[in-house]
């Protein structure tokens, strides 16, 4: 068997209480303890240990709320209240119902009894809750251990609760004298345990202020009512002199607590807005130390900036604004939807003035014009701006509604908490831009890799042409792409092509152009033909901003016949017997126009191939290298630099033009793909002699 | 990296679009972005002014290509002036210039546009 012990223990509170009020009932009303000390004494610890249960129990059910020291303040000044309106009406009331009670108490009847029963519950219920409340503010905010004191006055109010009965034998009045002066004396001193008010705002101190004088003024006005020989002190004397006495403590308690309150709290106004301010900070920092845990992600990070908003400044609604370029963009708003955060975005920032403010300012929405589209009645604006490293980012806007205002505090608060959120958004937005680019790198490791793959990976070996090819990728990949293809029929293709734009997409095109070539040079010689076919199939998959600028060549062995066409690539360089010529033949780039224009254009030339024929294809890599100065390598120094290296072979050649540039361009980064193809026409007569 | 503005003039219907700086992969937005507010003020007329144009890449080149359709379906057309030797060879090489007009002068375009 399980038993939920916990639960059993919190029951056992309420059973306690209920249970020995019973016990009492039943004792009262069956033993007659007039005359009796022993009896009366037992009747008095039996009141005592029911008030002292009802107590333990409030404070146990109260533990589970959380507590707000000015309202359990306020309580205690509407119970004062109740106590008053009893101690003044109860002897009406009695006597509606009852003949003579003054008389009769001494003797009461069953019925009478029962009120008196009852009245003198009810006195105990609000005296324990007045007792509770001392003992929740007492141990508020208290940092030692300070126990000893209050248990100490506990057991004085006890001992002079109980000794009070002795006062109807004089010989003995000194001992209840003694335990009430030392009562007294632990209720002074743990009166001056307050320092729970430092910790209040100053708003609250000051209606703590009121209420702690009014709340001192009705414990005495109580204080002498029950005292005075009416009809109230008649009944609860008759029902229990302990519980009279414990009246008279508690109010006495109630009183010289307050009193003291009130003057403590009237020091401590002049300093409570540095208080309050140092406070703010405090509560800031425990913020800040919340956002810095937030700035992983930032979404997650300006939902919390504008819930801490709201909270800080108690408004309805909080939205960020971010700067983008020159636009405003709405983000992580809190209690209000994007249309209305829009609107009024559009009426704060109508003029570039607002967006000048480097400080907290705030606006009144009875001059905007839109109000009435608005679903929510917002009523006032407060505007932070989010500034970092000197620059403004956007804003943290607070909203509420109903007229109700920003003040001062919300103001500072405000500024002081956008300083925070704004370095917070900075730190998220540069780790998330660090991330991008990671992520970015490792996009273009894939488009290096797809191009690395897509390229030859090594020069065909063919006895009439010598050659030799050269392909460093940029950081951002290019769209470089050369490739052979070695035809049936003696027959020999070879195209170089760039593709506009760079990166993943361009890698892409680039696969997407070799895998057009290597199907239409199976099926077409003519490189006019596979070129207008390509544009052809390219026209489907294209993008209209994306081009393709290529070249394409046919060697024919045995007529010893290059044909060649050009579609908006750069020329072919013919170095022959030491001239440099430029092969351009027209056509505009693939994917630029699809019309019977791009066939048009088209020209196809055809060269009689003569020994040591030296073609140089490249891309704009080369030429368009830039030095410190972002000066290009050109054309010239290109052309002159193939003229020094011409009779080199192949590879020779190409080294000589890589080592140039690297020369040319050094401490500066290479900015788009170099390629370099070198083919050197070798007289298949020649050949034909050696070989045999 | 190297700056790229524009900045439009209206001489009439006429707009005129300077280019300054360096137009390329990563400033090709800037214009991209003209484009597109000229066309949604349903501006047609462009006229192109490449005289402070340092250099042009191949996704510079690739704007004009974006916009060149939507424009001249509106009766319009963008015409390109003032280009420097080596811009315009860039041109040249993919045969733009049977794409496109391209004019010495800025007043020679506008005044085409006029006839």
């Amino acid at each position: 068997m399980i038993f939920n012990f916990q639960r059993l223990f919190k029951n056992l509170k309420l059973q306690a209480f209920l249970g020995i009020g019973g016990i009492l009932l039943f004792f009262r009303l069956f033993v007659n303890a007039d005359g009796s000390l022993p009896l009366m004494i037992i009747s008095d610890l039996l009141v005592l240990i029911t008030a002292a249960a009802l107590i333990i129990f409030l404070i146990e059910s109260l533990n589970s709320m959380t507590l707000n020291p000015l309202s359990l303040v306020m309580n205690v000044g509407i119970l004062n209240v109740i106590l008053f309106c009893l101690i003044t009406f109860s002897g009406s009331i009695f006597k509606l119902f009852f003949d003579n009670v003054s008389e009769r108490i001494q003797n009461p009847g069953v019925l009478l009894y029962l009120a008196v029963f009852v009245y003198s519950f009810i006195i105990i219920g609000c005296m324990s809750y007045i007792f509770m409340v001392f003992k929740e503010l007492y141990f508020l905010r208290q940092k030692r251990n300070v126990n000893v004191y209050f248990n100490t006055m506990i057991v004085f109010i006890f001992l002079a609760s109980v000794t009070y009965i002795l006062k109807d034998y004089p010989e003995l009045s000194f001992i209840k004298n003694t335990f009430i002066i030392i009562t007294i004396i632990l209720i002074v001193i743990n009166s001056l345990k307050i320092s729970w008010i430092a910790f209040i705002v100053k708003k609250e101190k000051i209606s703590l202020l009121i209420l702690s004088v009014v709340i001192s003024v009705l414990f005495v006005v109580n204080l002498i009512n029950s005292t005075d020989s009416n009809l109230h002190s008649k009944i609860i004397y008759s029902f229990s002199p302990a519980l009279s006495q414990l009246t008279t403590i508690i109010m006495l308690y109630g009183a010289i607590y307050f009193g003291i309150l009130f003057f403590t709290v009237l020091f401590h106004l002049p300093t409570a807005e540095a208080f309050d301010r140092k406070a703010q900070e405090v509560s800031s920092l425990q913020y800040f130390s919340k956002l810095i845990t937030e700035v992983l992600d930032f979404n997650d990070l300006a939902d919390t900036i504008t819930e801490i908003a709201v909270k800080l400044c108690n408004a309805h609604a909080s939205w960020i604004v971010m700067k983008d370029d020159s636009d405003l963009k709405t983000i992580a708003n809190k209690n209000i939807g994007f249309v209305d955060a829009n609107l009024l975005n559009q009426f704060i920032f109508r003029s570039e003035k607002r967006e000048k403010r480097y400080n907290t300012f705030f606006m009144k929405l009875e001059k905007f014009d839109g109000i009435e589209k608005l679903s929510e009645k917002y009523s006032n604006l407060a505007i932070a701006p989010l500034i970092a490293h000197n620059e403004l980012k956007g804003y943290l806007v607070a909203a509420k509604k109903n007229e109700l205002l920003f003040d001062e505090e919300d103001k500072n608060a405000l500024d002081t908490f956008s300083d925070y959120a704004s370095v917070a958004i900075e730190n998220s937005r540069l780790l998330e831009e660090s991330i991008e680019k990671e992520r970015l790198e490792k996009e273009l490791d894939v488009a290096r890799e797809i191009q690395r793959k897509i390229l030859p990976n090594k020069n065909p070996a063919i006895d009439n042409l010598n050659i030799s090819s050269v392909f460093i990728p940029a950081f951002e990949v290019g769209g470089d792409y050369f490739d052979f293809f070695d035809l049936e029929n003696g027959k020999f293709g070879f195209i170089i092509a760039d593709v506009s734009g760079k990166g993943i997409s361009a890698a892409f095109v680039m696969a997407e152009i070799k895998g057009i070539f290597e199907s239409l040079t199976k099926v077409y010689e003519s490189p006019k033909e596979i070129l207008v076919k390509a544009n052809n199939i390219l026209k489907r998959t294209l993008d209209r901003k994306t081009f393709v600028s290529a070249a394409y060549g046919l060697i024919d062995f045995k007529s010893e016949v290059l044909k060649l066409s050009r579609a908006g690539h750069c020329p072919i360089i013919l170095v022959r017997d030491g001239n440099v010529e430029n092969i351009r033949p027209t056509g505009i780039g693939l994917g630029l126009n699809f019309s019977s224009k791009f066939v048009d254009s088209m020209e196809e030339i055809e060269i009689k191939l003569k020994e040591n024929d030296t073609f140089v294809l490249f891309t704009d890599g080369i030429t368009e290298a830039k030095n410190v100065d972002l000066e290009d390598f050109g054309d010239h120094h290109f052309e002159r630099v193939l003229l020094e290296s011409i009779n080199e072979n192949v590879d020779g050649i190409a080294n000589k033009v890589m080592r140039e540039i690297t020369e040319f361009t050094k401490n500066t980064a290479q900015h788009d793909d170099i390629t370099l193809v070198i083919l050197k026409w070798k007289s298949a007569h020649n050949k034909g002699g050696e070989k045999i | 990296m190297a700056e790229f503005n524009t900045s439009v003039n209206d001489k009439g219907e006429i707009s005129v679009v300077s280019l300054k700086g360096f137009l390329d992969a990563h400033t090709a937005n800037v214009l991209e972005n003209t484009f597109s507010n000229l066309l949604e003020e349903n501006k047609y007329k462009i006229v192109v002014n490449f005289e402070d144009l340092s250099y042009i890449s191949s996704a510079g080149l690739g704007v004009f290509m974006a916009f060149i359709e939507k424009v001249r379906e509106n009766g319009g057309d963008i015409k390109l002036t003032s280009m420097s030797d080596k811009v315009f060879n860039i041109f040249d090489l993919l045969g733009f210039p049977l794409l496109y007009e391209i004019f010495k002068s800025e007043d020679e375009a506008i005044n085409k546009f006029k006839e």
